[in-house]
This record gives C-alpha cells, structure tokens and sequence, in this order.
C-alpha cells in the first residue's frame, strides 16, 4: 500500500468506499454555524463545538424547517469525500437538539407558514359527523393507539378503521409521517378522515409534529385532518395545520365519532316527539270536524230562527186581517144577499139586510138611509 | 333470483329519517300519508337503534411500508 501510486480520482473513489464500509451513517451533534442555502435548494453549514468544526452538504428537503446559526442540531447523514470540494458529511436528516433549539426551530417555523397562511382558520373544513372510514396514523404498540380504539369502540360501532403504523418519533418519524399522509390522500376511495396522532413525551419526542415536511402534508392533506399530540398543555405545528386539534388520543376518538348512548337517547326522544305530531295532527283533524259540526248547527238554528220569526210576523198579520177581531171590537159585516154591503149605494129602502156581530147574526130591514160616516 | 338489496349505512337511515321528520314538521301534512309515514318513521328508528347496538368498528392494517424509500 505504502508504494501505490493513485489518481486523485482514484484515491477519492478509495477513501468513499473505505468511509461507506467503516461509517454508512454517522450522527454528529453540534452547534449550527455557516448556514447558508444557495440556488433555493442547496443547503450548507457547519457543525462545530470548541475543538472541530464539520462541513455539511444537502438540499431543503432535509431540513426540518427554517435554522439559523447558534442552534443545537443533530445531523444524521453519510462521511463522503468530494472529488472537487474536499470532505463533507451528505445529510439524510436533521433534528433540532435540547429545549432551547428545538423551541426557536419551531418558532421560526411558525412564524414562516403563519406567513403563508397555513393555520388560517377559513382554510380548516368541518370533519364528517359519522365517517365510515378512518385513516388511522399512529404508532401500532403505542398508548396512543390504544386509547384511541378503546374510546371509538365505546362510542361508535361500523367504522371501518385503517391503520398506517409509522414512527411516531426518532429520524424516520417526518418521512414516514408525510408518506402516510400522501397515501391516504393518494387513494381512489380515500377515508372520511385522517386521525394522527401519539401520546405525550419530551419535546424531543414530540419534534417530528413541528417538522415542516409533516406540518405542509398535513395542510395539504385531501382528507379532512384531525390530530392528536401529546398531552394537553403540548401544542405542535401539525396539530395548527389540521382542519381541527384534538387534545388527546382520547379527545381525538371523542371529536371522531358521536357517542351512541346519547344518540340512541336522541332517537327515543324523536320517535316520542313523531308519536306526538302524529297525535296531534289526528287532533287538529278532530278539532276541523268539530269546529265544522258547530258552524253546521249555528246556521241550522239561525234558520229555524227566521222561519219562527217569520211566522211569528205571518201570524200577527194574520191577526190583523181576522174579520173576527173586528166583529169583536164592535164592527159588523152587512150583507145583502150573501152578498157584502161596504157602501149606502149598494141599497135602498125596505131592503133586507144580514148584519153580522162577533155573536151572531141579526136580519133587519132598512127604513132610513144616510149619507156620511 | 333478484339479489338482496345491500344493506343501509347508519347515514342513509339518518338521512331518510330526517326527511321523514321534516314531512311532519311541514304545513301541509295528509292523515292518510302521515299514518304510513311514521310507521316508515318507526321502523327506520328501530333499524338506526339495531345498528347503534350491534355494529362493530373493523380494523384494517394498511400494508404499504412508509420506511421505504
């Protein structure tokens, strides 16, 4: 080895293939410094501490979300040597480090889809009342999980559930959180909704809900969102993407799906109140009838009244225009030969005369005739 | 042979439920339809609290790997 002679080309192509057999990945915490990004889509920066300093190289894809110089990061990537630009670590991933970093990545994130309008509430849409179909994206043998089918169970009956079991934590968590977002997206037959969601933890353990990969596919997810993380003072960046938060694995069942006791309580109580409209719909036709009875009488007994007014009126004028009245007040009827004798003209002296009082009849004979009343 | 009609979602019974609940609540309602109506009413109500009481969530694990690259 001591003699071999090497082109450059050679000799980097050696020391990569030493570098990927001895170190595949390597994980290097430290303080971020040099960052730049060039073109939108080159990323470099430097990682150092009091005795080092390493050169990284990799694209915005891989960054959780806005950095800037002085944070605590941890990289996970792969030792290469350049042919041109000398050594460098290619970055597979990268993950703020300690409470302090991890709270201002977060902050910077925040503040830049704010900016874009990723947590605008006009853009959140209302989640089914009674979905058919859950997408479930979770940690299988996760607390989490548990709780969340325990509560559905106890609730709702008929859901078909599908489950992503994904990293809900650690470096693969962002990239498997995104890629199970887009492929319940990307289904013919999607669900009714995405739930995603884990318990609580570090704010290391919950940092994959606040990378900008997971916090851009939840807002762009086609199904309606609803997400779950941590206890409930936590609040990630996902959890403002989603179409609605829920504070807990438990909350998210309980927002999911309605509780059948009390909806089995509200049929009981609409049946009751259709029994009811029907009664008194019977009760309003009964009334109609009744109401219909009444009117029909009144004017039967309206009618009889004018028919016993009317004879009443018939029966006085037939009073008024009895002869016998007026035999009885003192008038009499004279007659000449059956005949009624009303004028002086109508006889002349010695003519017989029947004169009729209210009694009886008298037959006289005329012996003087006056004119005049 | 005609095939069994599938059977209703919880959502279709709600949904025709609510039509049925809405007929009643209208001005116009015919005593000869509303007898038929809310015996329709009825068994919908019996069908929905049946579900309620019996169906069951069914999990299905997806088998696509998210780790793949």
């Amino acid at each position: 080895m001591q003699d071999l002679v090497l082109a450059p080309a050679d000799f980097v192509a050696l020391i990569n293939q030493t570098l990927e057999s001895a170190y595949p990945s390597v994980i290097i915490e430290g303080e971020l410094t040099n960052f730049r990004v060039s073109k939108n889509r080159w990323v470099y920066f430097d990682l150092q501490d009091d005795q080092a300093s390493v050169k990284f190289f990799g694209t915005v894809y891989n960054l959780p979300g806005p950095l800037e110089d002085g944070l605590k990061i941890r990289v996970t990537g792969l030792p290469r040597l350049h042919p041109r630009f000398g050594f460098s670590v290619n970055i597979v991933s990268i993950a703020a480090v300690g409470e302090g970093s991890i709270k201002k990545t977060a902050q910077l994130l925040a503040a830049k889809l704010e900016a874009e309008g990723l947590f605008d509430p006009a853009r959140k849409r209302v989640l089914p009342p009674i979905p058919q179909t859950i997408g479930l994206i979770t940690a299988a043998n996760s607390a989490a999980y548990a709780d969340f089918i325990k509560i559905l169970n106890e609730r709702w009956g008929g859901v078909e559930i599908r489950l992503a079991d994904v990293y809900v934590q650690g470096a693969q968590a962002p990239s498997q959180l995104v890629k199970a977002i887009e492929h319940f997206s990307q289904l013919p037959a999607p669900p009714d909704v995405l739930v995603i969601t884990r318990g609580g933890g570090s704010i290391e353990d919950l940092a994959a809900f606040s990378d900008e990969r997971v916090v851009r596919a939840v807002a762009a997810s086609r199904v309606p969102t609803l997400v779950a993380i941590g206890h409930e003072v936590d609040t990630s960046l996902a959890e403002l993407a989603a179409d609605q938060r829920a504070s807990t694995p438990t909350n998210a069942a309980q927002i999911a799906v309605p509780n059948r006791s009390e909806v089995i309580a509200g049929l009981q109580a609409a049946g009751k109140s259709l029994g009811l409209s029907l009664a008194q719909n019977f009760q309003a036709a009964l009334s109609d009838l009744a109401q219909g009875g009444e009117y029909l009488t009144a004017q039967v007994n309206l009618l009889l009244k004018n028919v016993q007014e009317s004879l009443v009126s018939n029966r006085r004028l037939a009073t008024l225009f009895d002869p016998h009245a007026a035999l009885k007040r003192g008038y009499a009827i004279a007659s000449k030969a059956e005949t009624h004798v009303s004028s002086i003209k109508q006889v002349k002296l010695n003519d017989s005369l029947a004169v009729q009082l209210s009694d009886g009849k008298i037959d006289s004979k005329i012996i003087k005739i006056t004119g005049g009343i | 042979m005609a095939k069994a009609k599938p059977a209703k979602t919880y959502q279709q019974l709600s949904d025709e439920f609510a039509e049925l609940t809405a007929w009643f609540e209208s001005d116009q309602v015919n005593l000869d339809e509303a007898v038929e109506k809310y015996e329709q009413a009825m068994e919908l109500l019996a069908q929905m609290e049946t579900f309620l009481k019996t169906a069951q969530n069914k999990l299905k694990r997806i088998s696509v790997k998210f780790d793949e690259t």
